[in-house]
């Protein structure tokens, strides 16, 4: 927090050469604050105040309804009238916040004889305090204070804000308890990526990422970050996994924060549960960011919905990585086959001519539609529309290679004419 | 084209909003509902999320759309129709994925009919995302290759239930129920009898990703006692992988909104 705060006050100096405002955080917990006013400026301030767990005190005539519901609820005092000096005994900070501009005078006057920091809403220069532009973010307030001018501190406020939710700080400072996040990094483009897994990314102390992971996510670490690329650990499918999971299980003893991010969904044939089942043999806590789904996002950005209303209400999404009648497949094609729903196979371009093979052998037509959909939501993405009888022929014609989403059913036909906007 | 290119006026983007936490929305859903002029929303779609919209922006709750003449979605249709003749940014927002029973490629047709353009920014699913968020993988090496998804909202004897349930017991996937709490107990009872196992583990997870999730798992033939009380949103697995559920795994702090004013 300090470091925003303090370029935000020793940024260009007051031009009428006033010296610029010393950050502090009250911690006003248990103290009286008194409010004088009642008016929209009281009011957006008392919920700040009561966050705190300020005992508040508004003097004030009249107030806003919300106010009186505050002290109809009990949540704050309300002195019904006008304001009196001893209003201020044993306040430990003032807000002058009436429309009376001699009311506010002798609000100031009365806190400056007792020594008590006072805000004016009308006059900052007269005031010994100024309420900054704040919010609050994963446990810490950023605070801006400008040389009052208060949009141009609420429009910073806001993008500081933006910027932490979006990852592009880093908040490691936070303390964060060591462990492993498994995180879904989305189809490819930058983009579908999740709130959350920016921040998880942005969190970690070591990312350990996928081939297929988003790249542009890895670009925006900073320079202190391990990051571990998977397709440099040994080859072999078992061993490759084993090396992962130690990875992950080494790094979280050793106190980091451990982000295991891959392309679309670690649930979705991203043999996330192994390294749950790692990190909890090992002790190490686990957390899961679900990502989109490659088998679900990439046709729909083609325009190609898996469900439809009157068309299919089922869909189920299948490891094509296995041909039909291999000994290690647990899909039953046959049965696969007598499904109505749309199937979408992934992992599948090296199998597809024998799999829609088996699928036309136990009942689905020939002629039914299906999309091959290569490099799903990139710059290069490739899709060639054709049939199951077609589909080994297309994939070889056109060159297409992994990673690809192949869509099998009649939704295929409704992908245009809308296509991207 | 980059999901993040502006919105023009007169366009509608179909935003799909994830399972309930606004963290777990895309960046460029969260783009488009920052740009939007008008709101359409459904009842699941994060309610968090319209924190990011203009202060001007109009939101309207479809979910509570009367009904009349027209049913509501031919009513939605229309509304989307409306505003982006007008000149608006229109993001039609709602839970999950628009394209995963969600309704949206009906949306996107009415729009191609009108001749509005329209955007689809796909959002993570509750069928995948929700039981990931209680420990269950609907996919584990060794144990299953494949997933089948399905609507529960008709009840398997139900005329126009278009589903083969023998054949879904038959595929060897797990089975994800979306929009399945009232059908439960005929759905189990439909899977038993075409034969799969009364010790099939089962779980139920009802508000997933959000901070009151609840899960509850049972064997198949005992889960729809278990789920007794569950209201929905909940997603239902069917199958080995539903033996790994836990009461959650969610982050232990995945709101991104925390006091952002």
């Amino acid at each position: 927090m300090g470091r925003v705060a303090e370029r935000g006050v020793t940024g260009p100096g007051d031009p009428a050469g006033h010296a610029p405002p010393y950050p502090v955080g009250l911690r006003l917990e248990g103290r009286r604050v008194v409010v004088v006013g009642g008016g929209h400026v009281a009011q957006r301030r008392v919920p700040t105040l009561l966050t705190a767990g300020a005992e508040v005190t508004v003097v004030a005539p009249d107030v806003t309804p919300a106010l009186e519901g505050l002290a109809g609820g009990g949540e704050i005092s309300w002195e019904r009238r006008g304001f009196r000096a001893a209003d201020l005994d044993g306040a430990w900070y003032v807000i002058a916040a009436t429309n009376d501009a001699e009311v506010n005078v002798a609000v100031s006057e009365a806190a400056e004889e007792r020594r008590i920091f006072c805000v004016r809403s009308d006059d900052g220069l007269a005031a010994t305090a100024w309420t900054p532009a704040s919010g609050r973010y994963a446990g810490m307030t950023v605070a801006v204070l400008g040389n009052r001018e208060p949009r141009r501190s609420a429009a910073i406020r806001d993008q500081l804000l933006g910027a932490l939710r979006d990852g592009l700080v880093d908040v490691r400072a936070e303390a964060r308890a060591p462990g492993v996040t498994l995180v879904g990094g989305g189809p490819g483009d930058p983009e579908l990526v999740t709130l959350a897994a920016r921040r998880a990314v942005a969190e970690a102390d070591v990312v350990v990422a996928d081939r297929l992971a988003p790249r542009e996510l890895l670009g925006e670490l900073a320079p202190d970050v391990e990051l571990v690329d998977v397709t440099k650990l040994p080859r072999g499918r078992a061993a490759q996994q084993e090396e992962i999971n130690r990875v992950l299980v080494e790094r979280a003893r050793a106190g980091k924060r451990v982000v295991r991010l891959k392309g679309g969904d670690n649930f979705v044939f991203g043999r996330g549960f192994e390294e749950i089942e790692a990190c909890r043999a090992a002790g190490v806590p686990v957390e899961v960011v679900p990502g989109l789904s490659s088998a679900i996002a990439v046709p729909g950005r083609a325009g190609i919905p898996l469900t439809h209303r009157g068309m299919t209400h089922e869909f189920t999404v299948i490891s094509g990585h296995l041909p039909p009648g291999h000994p290690d497949s647990l899909v039953e094609w046959e049965a696969l086959a007598r499904t109505r729903g749309t199937l979408v196979l992934l992992m599948a371009v090296q199998n597809a001519a024998a799999i829609a093979a088996a699928l036309v052998e136990h009942g689905r037509a020939a002629d039914t539609p299906v999309a091959v959909i290569a490099d799903g939501t990139m710059p290069v993405e490739r899709e060639v529309v054709t049939t199951l009888e077609g589909l080994g022929a297309a994939i070889e014609a056109a060159g297409l290679r992994p990673p690809a989403i192949i869509v099998v059913g009649d939704v295929v036909g409704l992908a245009r004419p809308d296509g991207e906007g | 084209m980059s999901s993040l290119a502006p919105l023009e006026p007169g366009c509608v983007a179909l935003v799909g909003g994830g399972p309930g936490d606004a963290g777990l929305m895309t960046v460029a859903g969260r783009a488009a509902i920052e740009q939007a002029d008008v709101l359409l929303v459904d009842h699941l779609a994060p309610t968090g999320a319209l924190a990011w919209a203009g202060p001007a922006a109009e939101v309207i709750d479809v979910s509570k759309l009367p009904r009349g003449a027209f049913t509501p979605q031919e009513r939605i249709n229309e509304l989307l129709v409306e505003h982006a003749r007008r000149g608006r940014r229109v993001v039609r927002l709602k839970g999950g994925d628009s394209f995963v029973f969600g309704r949206g490629k009906e949306e996107v047709l009415a729009c191609a009919e009108a001749g509005v353009p329209t955007r689809v920014i796909p959002g993570v699913t509750s069928a995948v995302a929700a039981p990931a968020l209680a420990g269950i993988p609907v996919t584990h090496r060794g144990l299953v290759h494949g997933f089948s998804v399905i609507s529960g909202h008709v009840p398997p004897d139900d005329p126009t239930c278009g589903l083969d349930y023998a054949a879904l017991v038959g595929a060897g996937t797990s089975l994800v129920v979306l929009m399945g709490v009232a059908n439960l107990p005929a759905i189990a009872d439909e899977l038993l009898a075409h034969g799969m196992p009364a010790d099939t583990p089962a779980a139920v997870v009802a508000r997933g990703g959000h901070p009151d999730q609840e899960v509850r798992a049972a064997s198949l033939d005992r889960i729809a006692a278990a789920a007794t009380g569950i209201e929905p949103p909940a997603v239902t697995v069917i199958g080995e992988v539903a033996r790994f559920a836990v009461p959650t795994l969610a982050p232990t702090h995945p709101t991104l909104l925390e006091e952002i004013r």
